[in-house]
Parts: structure tokens; sequence; C-alpha cells
């Protein structure tokens, strides 16, 4: 579908619905912003509502679902290393230990962001397919089976020959 | 008849001589009652030389003659004075004094702000550079659009959280209407959250100092927002964009402001735990290009990978753009831009260190420099060529660096971090795309993310306890100060601020934009990606006179 008139209508929506939100997170002391900020969230909830609606209307993308609950996982250890920093700053007093539970908390984190989430989104990536398999085969000639090395990309840089050399 | 006017006449001279002897009577009543006249206080010296230089000034008619040499313009007559009969006093020269040094900031800080705004108009053409023809209106127009987004977001809300408690700029003039910063009691010390005044600019904060300061961190906001536009270049849905700029100028960005500049918790690492003077980032490093980056990197893993990015077997294809004349051009456009960004941050010329500005912009030119030497060296001897677009990038990873220590460190540092960020940038583009599959079209995680979060770090180790910004600031007395200078308590505040980058700002950043993929979607259809998004998602090519060759996998389905 692209962009569309639904699109920037609901967009619009939305506009409205986060100034009035903000109006009423502004004045959320009195009465009216209280009212504000209940009308702002609605207009906010029906702005989404029309976006998820208009949602079914695009076209296929290139993407292969991937699993959800993995990514969300990956989130969570993410986020977990930060409460490994944070307490780290509660439970040690001293300034060495305070580095290695920091240090700590980041590897976690890292973990989470380097490791669990590239593999939630890569776990149905056509590279990991044998050729000629996917969900949806239509997809997969479009986004794999020909690519654009094949006699229609110009000569690369040293830069990108350097990242070919390095993924083989 | 005589007689009645005679009567008329009597009684006329008789109402004249009492007004006349009532009004005298009045009149002498107070200087009756009246004290006697105290003496004459004496003039101060002080005084009695400013009266002296007020007798001494030109005058209007030496003005009107003209002032080519510039030596008459100028002088104690344009101070203005409070009685214009007593002249000019001690006071109204000391005001004026204030108002200069305040001026003279504001001045410094509003000319820095409008440089970093003009690096939109870099990043619009090293982005769209990097990119295909067929994708270069959509580029631009993402550029362009991200700039509107976070400033109405900003002006909303963004600002309040950010700076809504930051009051105490002296530079400024106080900012004492920014004067509420929510917070919470946690292991017996109170943390800063976020702000609450400012919205919308109203009410009190309708302040000078505040607007100056508001422009400032506005541009500040939009660099990190246009990072991540690059990041996602030639396959994201320009609603989805557009809705996903706002939420982060509205939210993502300040909150991870205000903890750092806003007066928030992570600020008081200092005063409540003794982390060295609290976590620094001067310019913004982390605070700017890492929230960036990292954000580019949680919305290029949902986005996924251009078509034709990955063959078969994982290995990635070059993607080449279309124009690296703009790449290069616009490369020098942010390290222009960068002399706003970097000694802008002082908040102002004219105060007790202040003057410092002369070496933070010379810390910055040699990041940058350093950073290009970095990024040519390496690919130079490990691939045979100085790749341009790498240059371009190395030389904006020492910039984004630098901008962290640039306020604490000396040039010889400088070059050093910038040097290391050269080659850093190399390393980074590699390992995010072959290691983690990830498709950055511009190098936006790396250069934004992966040397934002060494620029942070670097505050640690190489600040050399020459300067107090930051610490200052932070509520906390004497000089920051890093590992390699005796003090790994600030080292240890700045890892939390890693930290703290990585596991909030990322997980908020992919969290929010996870909710967007569930109800807008981020990626555009397959035909519409292959087709380029410039007709389909902007209604017009952005170089209509250019003649496409067809796309290998539009030929294939065919």
């Amino acid at each position: 579908m692209a962009a569309s008139k639904s699109q920037g209508r609901y967009f619009g929506v939305f506009l409205v619905g986060s100034t009035v939100l903000c109006a009423g997170i502004a004045y959320v002391a009195s009465g009216t912003g209280k009212l504000l900020l209940l009308v702002g969230a609605a207009i906010l909830l029906g702005s989404l509502a029309g976006f998820l609606k208009i949602k079914a209307l695009e076209g296929e993308t290139a993407l292969q679902p991937s699993p959800e609950t993995m990514k969300w996982i990956g989130a969570v250890v993410a986020a977990l290393g930060w409460v490994v920093t944070i307490g780290g700053l509660h439970f040690v007093d001293g300034n060495g230990g305070r580095i290695v539970i920091a240090l700590l908390g980041i590897g976690v984190t890292l973990f989470g962001i380097l490791y669990v989430l590239p593999a939630a989104f890569n776990k149905t990536a056509f590279w990991k397919k044998p050729a000629g398999t996917s969900a949806r085969p239509g997809l997969t000639r479009m986004a794999g089976k020909v690519t654009m090395e094949q006699g229609f990309t110009p000569t690369p840089t040293a830069m990108e020959s350097a990242r070919m050399e390095s993924a083989r | 008849m005589k007689a009645a006017l005679r009567n008329n006449l009597l009684a006329l001279c008789i109402l004249a001589l009492g007004l006349t002897v009532a009004g005298m009577a009045y009149a002498q009543t107070p200087a009756a009652s009246a004290p006697p006249a105290a003496p004459p206080a004496p003039v101060p010296p002080a005084t009695a030389e400013l009266r002296e230089a007020a007798a001494k000034a030109p005058t209007t008619a030496d003005l009107q003659k003209g002032d080519p040499g510039g030596v008459i313009t100028g002088t104690i007559g344009d101070v203005p004075a409070a009685d214009a009969k007593a002249g000019v006093t001690l006071a109204d020269a000391a005001n004026q004094i204030g108002q200069n040094k305040v001026a003279i900031n504001f001045v410094w800080t509003l000319v820095c702000g409008f440089l970093v705004m003009f690096m939109q108009a870099g990043f619009a053409m090293v982005e769209s550079g990097l990119t295909r023809v067929k994708n270069a209106n959509h580029t631009y127009m993402m550029n362009f659009f991200v700039y509107g987004c976070g400033l109405l977001a900003y002006w909303l809300i963004g600002f309040a959280i950010q700076m809504g408690g930051a009051a105490g700029n002296a530079n400024l003039g106080g900012l004492n209407p920014l004067s509420a910063e929510h917070g919470i009691s946690l292991f017996g010390k109170t943390w800063g959250l976020f702000g609450q005044t400012g919205y919308f600019l109203a009410g009190t904060s309708y302040d000078v100092g505040v607007m100056v300061i508001f422009l400032f961190q506005m541009v500040f906001m939009d660099t990190a927002l246009t990072i991540v536009t690059g990041a996602c270049a030639e396959r994201w849905k320009f609603i989805t964009f557009s809705v996903t700029s706002v939420i982060m100028g509205a939210l993502t960005y300040p909150l991870y402001a205000n903890w750092a500049w806003g007066g928030g918790w992570l600020s008081q690492l200092g005063t409540n735990l003794g982390l060295g003077k609290g976590y620094c980032d001067f310019a913004g490093s982390g605070v700017v290009h890492a929230v960036g980056g990292l954000t580019a990197l949680a919305v290029c893993m949902i986005v996924g990978p251009r078509i034709g990015k990955f063959n078969r077997d994982g290995s990635a294809n070059p993607i080449i753009g279309h124009d690296i004349s703009a790449v290069l051009i616009g490369c020098f456009i942010l390290a222009f831009g960068w002399f706003g960004f970097n000694p802008g941050s002082t908040l102002g010329a004219s105060a007790n260190g202040n003057l410092r500005i002369g070496t933070i912009a010379v810390a910055t030119m040699l990041a940058g420099c350093t950073g290009t030497f970095g990024s040519i060296l390496y690919m130079w001897i490990t691939k045979g060529k100085p790749d341009a677009s790498m240059a371009g990038n190395g030389l904006l990873a020492g910039l984004v660096a630098i901008t962290a220590p640039s306020g604490f460190v000396s040039a010889p540092s400088a070059a050093i971090i910038g040097l290391v960020a050269g080659v850093l940038v190399c390393v980074s583009v590699a390992f995010i795309e072959s290691v983690l599959k990830v498709d950055d079209p511009v190098g936006a995680i790396s250069v934004h993310g992966t040397n934002g979060l060494w620029g942070v770090l670097s505050v640690g180790l190489f600040a050399d306890g020459t300067s107090n910004y930051g610490g200052s600031w932070n509520g906390v007395t004497g000089n920051v100060t890093g590992l390699f200078y005796g003090d790994a308590t600030q080292l240890a505040a700045q890892l939390v601020g890693i930290s703290t980058l990585l596991g909030v700002v990322f997980t908020l950043s992919f969290a929010i934009n996870m909710v967007l993929e569930y109800f807008i979607g981020h990626r555009v259809s397959a035909e519409t990606e292959l087709n380029g998004l410039d007709i389909p998602e902007m209604g017009q090519l952005g170089y209509p006179e250019f003649v496409f060759r067809p796309e290998p996998v539009l030929a294939a389905a065919a």
C-alpha cells in the first residue's frame, strides 16, 4: 500500500492525541488536567487502532516470521544486566568491587543484545534454510535466491570487499 | 448695583488673601516639622570615578562626527542608569557587567545551537549519499521531517522531562523556573528521575534563559533522532519512522538526558555514592550519540536487512551508495557543526572556566583528524585502499568519541581517543554486518553507538583533572579526573552510565519499537522496497531524470 491518505489521517490523530495527553500531564494536578489525560490517551489508542486496521493493507514484506518470545527474552536479559549494575552499587562498597559488578552487568546486557536478540531475529533467516525451502517461497526468491551481486552491483570498494572477505 | 459690585470685589479680595495665607501656612508646616537637613553623604571614590568618566564621555556632537577608529563608541554613556538625574552609579555598572556576562553566554549558546542545527544538513547528505538513487527522496525526507517530529515532541513534553529540574546554571542566569525534579528515595538517598516544569514552554518557563537552553538542547535531541534514519534507510516505512521519532523526542532521549544533564540520578552518583564527580558526559557521546546509535541498533534488528544484502550462505553483499561526494561534503558540514556541539556545551563563553572553549575546540579538531587517520590507515593497511566512505565515518567516529571527554582532556589525549575511534569504527562495522547480520547502510550504529560508548568510557580514563565541567554542574567540588590521572571512582561512574545506556535505553527503544511493529509495522512491502521507496512512500523521485536499471529480482519475478 505504501504511504496513503489513511496513514496521514491516523498520524494526524496521533499528533492530536499526543498534544492533548501532554497537556493533561502538564496540568495533571487539576481536574481538567486529568480529563485531558484520559481524552489524550483515548485518542492515542484510537490512532493505534487505526494504524492496526490499515496494516493489513500493506503488501508482503521480505521479513520471515521469527520467534517473538525469544526477542522479548533478549530484551529482558539486556535489562537484567542493568539491574546487576545497580544492585552492585548498593551491595558493594569498594570502588573496585563496583567496577567489577558494573562490568559484569554490562556483560550480561551485551549477551542479551549481541547474542540472544540476533539469534532470535535470524532464526528464520533465509540463509539458514536449504535452498528453495521457505514458508513463503515467493519471498525467498525475491530476498535471497537472486541477489544483487549477479551482474548488477558495481565494483565493490575496499571496505565492501573486506566485509565480503570477513563474512566468508 | 455699585454696592453689590463693591461687596463682591471685597469678598474676592478676602478669599484671595485667605488662600494666600493658608497656602503659606501649609507650605511652611512641613518645613517647620522636618528635621534639619543632613549633610551630603560623601561620594564613594568609585562613584566619583564614574562621574568623572561620565563627564569625559563623548558628547552627542562628538559621536555625530562618526567614529571610524571605533575608539569613542561604547562608553559609560551606554550604561543605563536607574536614576537619570543621579547618573551612572556603581550598582548600575555592576548590573550591566552581570547582564553582559549573561548576554555573552546567551549569544554563544544560541550561535552554537544554530551550528548544531545545521548539522541536520550534513546528516541528510551523508545518509542519502550512502543509499541508492531510488531511495534518495525518502532518505532526504526522513532527515528533513525528523527535525519537525523531534521539535514538536520536545516542545510538548520532552524538554520538561529532560530539563524541568535543571535549575542552577549560573552561565544562563540561573534557569530558576526549571526547579521541579521528581525523585525517588532508594537506598537511603534521593535520586532524580524526570523533570516536571517546562511543558509547552508556558507558565513560569516563559523566561529568556529557559528559551536559550531549550533551543540548544532541542538541536542536540534532534541529532540523536536523525542517527536512526540512516541505519534504517531504504526499507523503513515513513509513517512508522514519523511516529517513533515523535516518541523518541518525547520520551526516550529526554529521559536519559535528564539522568545525565538535568539533575537526574546519574549526575548524582558523585554526591550520593562518591563515584567521581558523578556521571560526566560533557557534550553527549552518551546522551546524544549512544542513545541514537543504540536506538538505531534496536530498530535495525526489528526492520531487518535490505533485500539483497545477504546471500544464501550468509555472506554480505556490498550495496553501494549513489553519491560519495555528498557523503564527504556532508561529513565536512558535520565537522563544522561539531564546533557548536562541543565548545557550545560550556553553555557560555564568559564566566569562571568558560575560556576553556579554545581547548575544547582544538580537542574536537584533533580527534576528528586522528579518527580519519585511524580509519584510512586501517583500511589501507588491511584492505589495500583508503576507502572514502570509511574515511568519512572515521572522521565522524573521532568526533563522536571526543564529544563526552572534550571538556576534560588534553590535546594529546584527544588525539589518542580519536585514533582509537577511527580503528574501532572499522572493526565495528564489520562485526555488526558479518557477525550480528544487522544491515546498517551508513554505519550509524558503529559511528554513534560504538564510539559513543567509547567516548563515555574515555572520560573515566583520560580526564586530566584540569576542568570541573560536569563536576560543578553535578554538585561536587574538585575537578573531573580519570583512571590514568589517579581517580578510579570516575571510571565507575562512567561504567554505570554505559550500563544504563545498554540496559535501559536500548531495551526501552526496543520495547517501544516492538509495540509499533505490532500496530503499524516498520518494514515496507517487498515490492515497494524493490521499486525504491521514492515513488511509493514519497510520491516522487529524488532524481526524476535518472534512468534506472531494472532490479534483478524484478526481472527474475517477471
